[in-house]
């Protein structure tokens, strides 16, 4: 998993004990219309590793953006991410990108899989992309244990949305992330269906020890993870741990 | 295979609506193209074959001055694989029965004629045959006049030189007998190799040595490449081409069929670039969801590289699928209406211009919008963005406004054409983005409503940009097709009008001048009126401005006016189809001055004013140019290239007068009766060779037409490929509208009208944009003035907003048979 070191890049720091995403003075802004609006500001928190951490809030408060300079989908205008040691602020596009396809995971409110491929080969994909062998296996593995083992040829349009979710959330482990990051995971789903989908999030991420970032709005959801952090107004707060 | 390879797959790109569309203008333009590239040079190859009758050869070598062309030239020919025959032409006095007489002689060798046959008569009452070969050695075959000049029947000797010949056929038609008139002297036609036992031909004498070539088209150019540089002055290369009453019909139909396959690839550029742009819209999604799993935009850019180029090869094999059979098809066709086996060969050449338009397709119009695809951010996962904005398109425009310019430019090879039909475009586009505005301005004031029309107005203003866009792609694509009908309307009404069915087809040369009122009479009786007739003195163009005019022009200028004699004559009115370009026609009672051709005086770069002599005998004259004019040469009547006011010295000079009239088949036996009355006036026939020009006009039409046809269903396609461009959304807006309790019968209509409207836009913008399209290639490629097009104008815009509507309700059709919901869930 470590071929990965960029030019200028620090190696990753490897002690079981450091934090796994550290966020200091975090500032976004964004342009609309001519005007500067501040999404977040000066945000800092730190996340240690095997963590479940929810990030909630109302809408429009500053999650999903959030979520987004986390997982180095976007850079902020000012301050400083560490993912893993390694500051993805200061990585180019495809510095991140290499980075995410190592070590990040991604779970999404509306699913985002591929409508052309079947369920097994919307799994296989980002074992194939980081040239894993055996992907195949890996991800029928997988699905059988999300409980689609039957589903295998399935296309994302011949499953229902639970279905669909639970294929994501396979392809989300598939490549054995570090991170992983879920967006609104049980957003699109009814009651029933979003608690057999987190039950099953929760589990796989205490099997394979993944820490886990997610933005809910489902506050039982969010009671289900070890730390909570509420923004409100682009300013972050620790709301403690639970259990 | 794996699943990235399966993503690449061209088979699993096919699911895709947009990429159907994009392999499918791909195979139209491919099989377009290439239909039209092998047609037209199965075409090119069938009329050249057909016109190459007209120098019995597909190339002429002629050596003027008595020297016989190079042994090594022979050679290098031979080794070429081309075939050769050799051929000797001057004139001589022959005798017979006691008579002397000037004659022309041709003589040929066993090889002649290499292309088109030669008509002789066994005898006078007997009938013409045709054959493919000269008079064999110890005989001659004698012009029908000179066998009454001297007296003499089939089988009678005459002596040419030193040597005595049998005369054993009336001659009575050469293939390359053309429309010179230089050789006024009656012909006799013998074999070359009894040419040196008569003594009359030595190194330097008069005498004309022509090499005549045929094989294919590209060993005849490669050894002319050969050729090229040892030719001197004194050779004169010619090919059909040369040809004047030939080349310009040949010249136009080629440019029309260069025109009609630019078209092909504007028309397959135009579906490339909407359904490319739809398709890379359609994988923004696709391509952050694949940023978010790790693919760098590297990796990204390369693996939309890789599908345009599998999408390439996909596109040219079907397209060639298509082409092959289609191209052999109209060969049949072809056979069918010449009466004669088409040479069915797959020139691998005119594939070339299919392959580059499929390139220049992708990576003019279908790349730019799929590179930038790398740029998608991968945030999009989490929110949507709004698309792109439009001056990254408008770079595209740029790019593929290059493309096209350049592909066009290789593919005609006429700037002017490309400029011509590039400003066609960009009026287009500059009159649709005023009317757009005005149209944006309009329907914003249409309040919804149940109506028809009220909901297809909306409807046009709700989808504002998609109807822009619609509307300028189908006016571009209707503006290229009556582009094309009109250029051919005019084309074919001028070769008509260039050919009428009474174009005079005989000549009456050599009349003295005390025969002429007899002989007008003579035809006057027979209902045969004489056109115009012109006394006819000849000299030599010697002296330029008192110098003489060899050293007076250019000696790069190899001008054949200057090393012959030249018909000159005197007329009181200029010729109705000739036109002055400059100075001033002779006025009544003017009798000096000269009016010179206009491409003869741009070549000796003649202004006004400048003194021509002219050498006539032993007199000389010398005349100031007074004015320039042009002249119709393939017009079958007597043309000149100096002509005199009446009353000028040239009268003095002695003259012969020459006339043309048009003579049908049924009074040809008159012949005889007027050959007996007027022995020493020559008949000259070109009947033969207008309805052998006619002939090819007739080919070259039906190949017009049939490209035509092409190229229209092409337009088609791509209108059905942009209508399907908006096809989800409509339908989805469709099965809404349907479950919010719309009739199927207002969704009908009211979608019939919208496209309606868009069509009739779209059609009136074409049809502008077409005449002045049409106005600027008639202006630049085929000579022809402006004028509005009314029989057009009108039924274009009703018929496109009818073939719309058309297409409208098409798209409806699932919507109206399948359940809103289920179209609804099958949109989703």
């Amino acid at each position: 998993m470590t071929d990965y070191q960029p030019h200028g890049v620090e190696a990753p720091q490897t002690s079981e004990t450091s934090g796994i995403l550290s966020v200091s003075g975090l500032t976004h802004r964004v342009g609309l219309d001519g005007e500067s609006i501040t999404i977040l500001k000066d945000v800092t928190f730190r996340i240690d590793r095997g963590e479940s951490v929810a990030i909630v809030g109302r809408s429009g408060s500053g999650k999903t953006t959030l979520l987004g300079l986390l997982a180095g989908l976007d850079t902020p205008s000012q301050g400083c991410i560490e993912l893993d040691g390694q500051a993805i602020s200061e990585l180019g596009e495809d510095q991140r990108a290499q980075l995410r396809a190592q070590r990040v995971g991604f779970i999404f409110q509306s699913f985002q899989l591929l409508p052309a491929l079947t369920a097994l080969e919307n799994v296989m994909l980002p074992l194939e992309l980081a040239g894993q062998k055996g992907a195949g296996d890996k991800a029928r593995e997988l699905l059988e244990r999300v409980g689609l083992g039957q589903r295998l040829r399935h296309t994302p349009r011949q499953l229902s949305g639970g279905e669909q979710q639970r294929v994501a959330i396979a392809r989300a482990f598939a490549s054995n992330p570090s991170v992983l990051f879920a967006d609104e995971p049980t957003g699109n789903l009814d009651n029933r269906t979003g608690e057999t989908v987190s039950d099953l999030l929760m589990a796989l991420n205490r099997e394979q020890g993944t820490t886990l970032v997610m933005v809910t709005h489902d506050e039982h959801l969010a009671s289900r993870c070890q730390r909570r952090l509420a923004i409100e107004a682009g300013v972050v707060t620790e709301m403690g741990a639970e259990s | 295979m794996t699943v990235t390879g399966k993503m690449g797959s061209v088979s699993r790109d096919m699911r895709e609506r947009d990429v159907r569309v994009v392999i499918l203008a791909l195979v139209v333009a491919v099989a377009t193209v290439a239909t039209i590239g092998l047609f037209a040079s199965l075409l090119q190859r069938t009329l050249v074959a057909s016109a190459s009758t007209f120098l019995a050869a597909d190339r002429q070598l002629e050596a003027e001055h008595g020297r016989p062309i190079p042994a090594e030239w022979w050679q290098a020919a031979e080794s070429r694989q081309l075939d050769t025959a050799r051929m000797v032409e001057f004139s001589t006095m022959v005798f017979g029965n006691d008579r002397f007489q000037l004659v022309s002689v041709k003589a040929v060798d066993d090889g002649y004629p290499l292309r088109g046959d030669v008509e002789i008569q066994p005898g006078l009452a007997g009938e013409r045959v045709t054959v493919g070969h000269g008079p064999a050695r110890g005989e001659v075959w004698l012009n029908p006049r000179l066998l009454r000049l001297l007296s003499l029947d089939l089988g009678d000797t005459v002596e040419v030189g030193n040597l005595t010949l049998t005369v054993t056929n009336l001659l009575i038609r050469e293939p390359d007998g053309g429309f010179s008139m230089a050789a006024l002297a009656p012909r006799i036609m013998m074999h070359a190799d009894d040419v040196p036992a008569t003594g009359v031909v030595r190194e330097g004498s008069r005498v004309e040595f022509v090499a005549l070539f045929a094989g294919q088209e590209e060993q005849l150019e490669d050894y002319y490449r050969w050729l090229e540089p040892r030719l001197e002055p004194a050779h004169d290369w010619k090919s059909v081409k040369d040809g004047q009453a030939l080349s310009r019909s040949l010249e136009r139909a080629e440019r029309f069929l260069n025109l009609g396959g630019s078209l092909a690839v504007l028309l397959a550029a135009v579906a490339v670039a909407v359904a490319s742009r739809e398709y890379a819209l359609g994988q923004r999604d696709t391509v952050a969801l694949l940023k978010t799993l790790g693919v760098t935009g590297h990796r990204i850019a390369a693996m939309y590289l890789k599908k345009l180029l599998l999408w390439g090869v996909a596109g040219c094999l079907a397209g060639l699928v298509i082409a092959l059979p289609l191209v052999w098809a109209l060969a049949l066709a072809l056979a069918a209406i010449l009466e004669r086996p088409v040479d069915l060969v797959f020139d691998a050449h005119a594939l070339v211009p299919a392959l580059l338009t499929v390139l220049v397709a992708l990576f003019g119009f279908a790349y730019p919008p799929i590179r930038r695809l790398r740029g998608v951010a991968a945030m999009r996962v989490l929110r949507s963005d709004p698309g792109e904005s439009s001056w990254k398109a408008s770079g595209d425009i740029v790019i593929a406004g290059l493309a096209v310019f350049g592909l066009v430019w290789f593919y005609a090879g006429e700037p002017m054409m490309v400029l011509g039909l590039l400003g066609g475009a960009v009026v287009l586009l500059a009159v649709l983005s005023l009317v757009a505005w005005l149209l944006v301005l309009g329907l914003r004031r249409v309040a919804g409503g149940a109506s028809a029309w009220r909901l297809a107005l909306v409807a046009l203003y709700r989808h504002r940009h998609s109807t822009l866009s619609q509307i300028s792609v189908f006016a571009m694509t209707i503006m290229l097709a009556v582009t094309l009908v009109l250029v051919r309307s005019s084309l074919l009404d001028e070769w008509q009008g260039q050919l009428p069915a009474d174009a005079p087809n005989h000549f009456l040369i050599n009349i003295a001048p005390g025969d002429v009122e007899a002989v007008s009479g003579f035809w006057q009786e027979r209902g045969y009126p004489l056109e115009d007739l012109y006394p006819m003195v000849r000299g030599r163009l010697t002296e330029l401005n008192g110098q003489p005019v060899k050293e007076a022009v250019s000696k790069d200028e190899r001008i054949n006016a200057l090393n012959r004699e030249l018909n000159l004559t005197w007329m009181p009115a200029m010729p109705e189809d000739n036109r002055l370009v400059a100075g001033q026609w002779f006025g009544p009672g003017d009798t000096r001055g000269v009016s010179v051709e206009s491409e003869l005086a741009e070549k000796l770069g003649l202004k006004l004013g400048d003194r021509l002599g002219f050498t006539i005998g032993a007199d000389t004259l010398t005349e100031p140019v007074t004015s320039i004019r042009t002249v119709q040469w393939d017009s079958m009547k007597p043309n000149f290239y100096m002509a005199f006011p009446p009353g000028s010295d040239l009268e003095a000079m002695p003259a012969t007068w020459i006339t043309s009239f048009y003579l049908p088949a049924s009074g040809k036996n008159q012949l005889n009766d007027f050959a007996e009355q007027f022995p020493t006036v020559s008949v000259l026939e070109v009947d033969h060779i207008i309805e052998r020009i006619r002939d090819i006009v007739s080919q070259v039409t039906q190949a017009i037409e049939a490209i035509l046809a092409l190229i229209l269903a092409a337009a088609l396609v791509v209108m059905a490929a942009v209508v399907s461009a908006t096809l989800r959304d409509r339908q989805r807006e469709g099965a809404l509208l349907r479950t919010l309790g719309g009739e199927q019968r207002l969704l009908v209509r009211s979608t019939m009208l919208e496209f309606a409207v868009l069509g009739f836009i779209a059609g009136i913008l074409g049809v502008v944009a077409a005449e002045f399209a049409v106005w600027a290639l008639q202006q630049k490629l085929f000579d022809g003035g402006f004028r509005w097009h009314w029989n057009v104008v009108l039924p274009v815009p009703l018929a496109s907003a009818v073939l719309l509507a058309l297409f409208g309700r098409w798209q409806l059709g699932p919507v109206l048979s399948v359940s809103p919901m289920l179209l609804l869930r099958r949109l989703e």
